[in-house]
């Protein structure tokens, strides 16, 4: 995702027992289905992820011509909750641990 | 035009009786679905969340589907106290799209509908629901343009 990054400025935080698998982020895909509508699912980016109206319709093409986007990453818990709001609006969301 | 959006922000609603009713009518029976949790005729309200791990897909359920179910119940409740108004907040109206979205999933699953339907014959026995199926579409559409124009400029 091209959300604008901020570099975290805190490294020297001690981390002990990093799980690296904990650590891989999770991604939240929205899957193509044949009732949503399109402008409805532009909308739903828009509105959950406060995406400009050009990426959240690029998203919807992508999920519409390549059955599938990833729309949002993160935290288990952040997906989790991306994927509760989108299941809220009828969308067919589902995450899993990026590769 | 059945939603016009004034410069204040409200929504003006100007539906024809008869589509009041209808609402009013498809309101009630898509409570009666809900509270009856039926898991085929509801089944694209509620997604898989975890497609490759059963385990953690139960907890999600087990945790978030009782949290939709009151969250669409709320939304109800919503329309239901506006169904005669003439202006609706955004909010209100948001309501009534993910109602009506909620309607179409469950008519468009019931329909089995695919991307590239044509119009059913007058005669075949799916013909008045899939002209509703449209209707619902028709009205979607309408909602999702006017509140396009209410959503704050985006962050990224």
């Amino acid at each position: 995702m091209s959300a604008p990054g901020v570099a975290p400025v805190e490294v020297d935080e001690p981390v002990d027992d990093i799980e690296l698998d904990a650590d891989r982020p999770w991604v939240v895909l929205v899957w193509n289905d044949p009732i949503n509508l399109m402008p409805y699912v532009t909308f739903v980016f828009q509105k959950l992820f406060g995406y400009s109206k050009e990426k959240a319709t690029r998203l919807m093409l992508d999920v519409h011509h390549k059955g599938r986007a990833v729309v949002s990453s993160g935290t288990r818990e952040k997906a989790e909750l991306d994927v509760f709001r989108l299941h809220e609006h009828g969308l067919w969301a589902t995450m899993q641990q990026d590769d | 035009m059945f939603f016009t959006r004034k410069r204040n922000g409200t929504i003006v609603v100007r539906l024809p009786d008869e589509l009041r009713q209808l609402v009013a009518t498809l309101v009630g029976d898509l409570r009666e679905l809900l509270l009856s949790d039926d898991d085929q005729r509801l089944r694209r309200l509620y997604p898989t969340a975890y497609p490759d791990d059963e385990a953690r897909d139960a907890e999600y359920q087990q945790l978030m589907h009782g949290d939709l179910i009151e969250s669409r119940l709320a939304g109800l409740d919503v329309i239901e106290s506006s169904l005669d108004a003439v202006e609706l907040t955004p909010e209100e109206l948001t309501a009534w799209m993910q109602a009506t979205n909620s309607l179409r999933l469950v008519l468009g699953t019931q329909l089995d509908v695919s991307e590239n339907d044509t119009p059913l014959p007058a005669t075949h026995p799916d013909a008045a629901a899939y002209r509703l199926y449209e209707l619902l579409g028709m009205l979607l559409s309408e909602m999702v343009e006017v509140l396009g124009s209410t959503l704050p400029p985006s962050t990224s």
